[in-house]
């Protein structure tokens, strides 16, 4: 009965059980509830890779890559940390390892930029903070122009930024789950901000060159 | 009244309209009388769209694969792709190996023409090519008559 007033209510929702409890569940002989995980899980992972890569179809396949490889490893999963902290350092992992084999080149940055970028950039050095806020949402380039900011860093630099930023994770935090010490994080954190900093005035210079 | 530390601390706040009314209208108040915090607010929405952003910018193409089921038979196509890339420095050998052998395989068409041999060229004016020559080296040739006498008989 609660079982199907939890279904009604939540629509993809099968049950309330905790993670833990499915993950112990696949592993005593029923793999099916894994599909619940799936559905608990997808979404926030896709948004995790999304900060790393602009492209969908990577997303999807890291995504999916990342359940399968969730899936395989379950055995070695210890219930004294929750899980979502389990597989989103398996997303992480699996980011950086993309991230590292696919790093663009930084001279890519300006060279294709069109009239949307060039209208962005406009608007972020004229507008008003809320106009910004607002016209974000509107404009893909935005977000592909975030993206090829970030492309400038180091892939260390990119995972602290990422975790630091994005998912609001301690440096102690993303010392655990990268394997790193605390003062490499810091050293990465300090990095990244003075680089981007540096390229994001560049590409405010380059906005204002486009105007005259 | 807001100073520029708590501003900055505000930013993703204020990108991801969690900010209160109140907060809001404190930072944007700041902002316009700070120049450097707006400096500063300008340069972070250059990658909030990313790092601070809760709007799924793919929205309509993800609306498409919706439908799309999670399964572990399911092989990534970032294997594929990856696949791919490794197969990039043995084609490109392909390739390469390719052009030589077209390359040596000219150079020799080449040569067979040019060079002195065989060829139809050489066959045509030899010292030694005439009209007799043929009946001369060709032993299946009829014999001619030589000599008057041998016309007589």
């Amino acid at each position: 009965m609660l079982g199907l007033a939890a279904r009604s209510r939540a629509g993809w929702r099968l049950t309330d059980k905790p993670d833990e409890e499915l993950v112990a569940e696949i592993l005593g002989g029923r793999p099916d509830s894994f599909t619940e995980i799936v559905a608990r899980h997808r979404s926030r992972i896709e948004r995790l890779c999304r900060r790393f890569f602009s492209d969908d179809e990577i997303v999807r396949d890291i995504g999916q890559e990342s359940f399968i490889r969730a899936y395989s490893a379950l055995a070695s999963y210890r219930a004294e940390m929750p899980f979502g902290g389990w597989l989103r350092a398996i997303v992480v992992n699996l980011c950086y390892d993309e991230l590292r084999r696919r790093r663009r080149r930084p001279e890519e940055l300006v060279a294709d930029f069109g009239a949307p970028e060039v209208q962005w950039m406009q608007l972020v050095n004229h507008a008003s903070p809320e106009e910004i806020v607002g016209e974000a949402e509107q404009r893909r380039e935005s977000y592909d122009l975030a993206h090829r900011l970030l492309d400038f860093l180091k892939p260390e630099d990119r995972m602290v930024m990422v975790l630091k930023e994005s998912e609001d994770m301690s440096v102690s935090e993303i010392a655990a789950t990268l394997g790193w010490t605390e003062a490499k994080v810091k050293i990465r954190a300090f990095r990244a901000r003075q680089l981007l900093r540096k390229h994001a005035e560049r590409l405010m210079a380059v906005g204002r060159s486009r105007e005259q | 009244m807001m100073n520029c530390f708590e501003a900055r601390q505000e930013f993703p706040a204020l990108w991801r309209k969690t900010a209160s009314v109140e907060r809001r209208a404190e930072l944007t108040a700041h902002l316009a009388t700070c120049a450097k915090c707006d400096h500063a607010f300008r340069i972070f929405a250059l990658t909030a769209p990313v790092l601070h952003s809760t709007n799924d910018y793919s929205a309509d193409r993800a609306v498409a694969n919706s439908g799309r089921e999670f399964s572990t038979a399911d092989r990534p196509r970032r294997f594929a792709s990856a696949a791919r890339a490794e197969r990039t420095v043995p084609r490109w050998l392909a390739m390469s190996a390719a052009a030589v052998i077209f390359v040596l395989a000219s150079s020799a068409a080449y040569i067979s023409i040019s060079a002195p041999g065989d060829s139809l060229t050489d066959a045509l004016f030899a010292p030694d090519a005439g009209v007799n020559s043929e009946s001369a080296a060709d032993v299946f040739a009829p014999e001619l008559p030589a000599t008057e006498n041998d016309l007589a008989s």
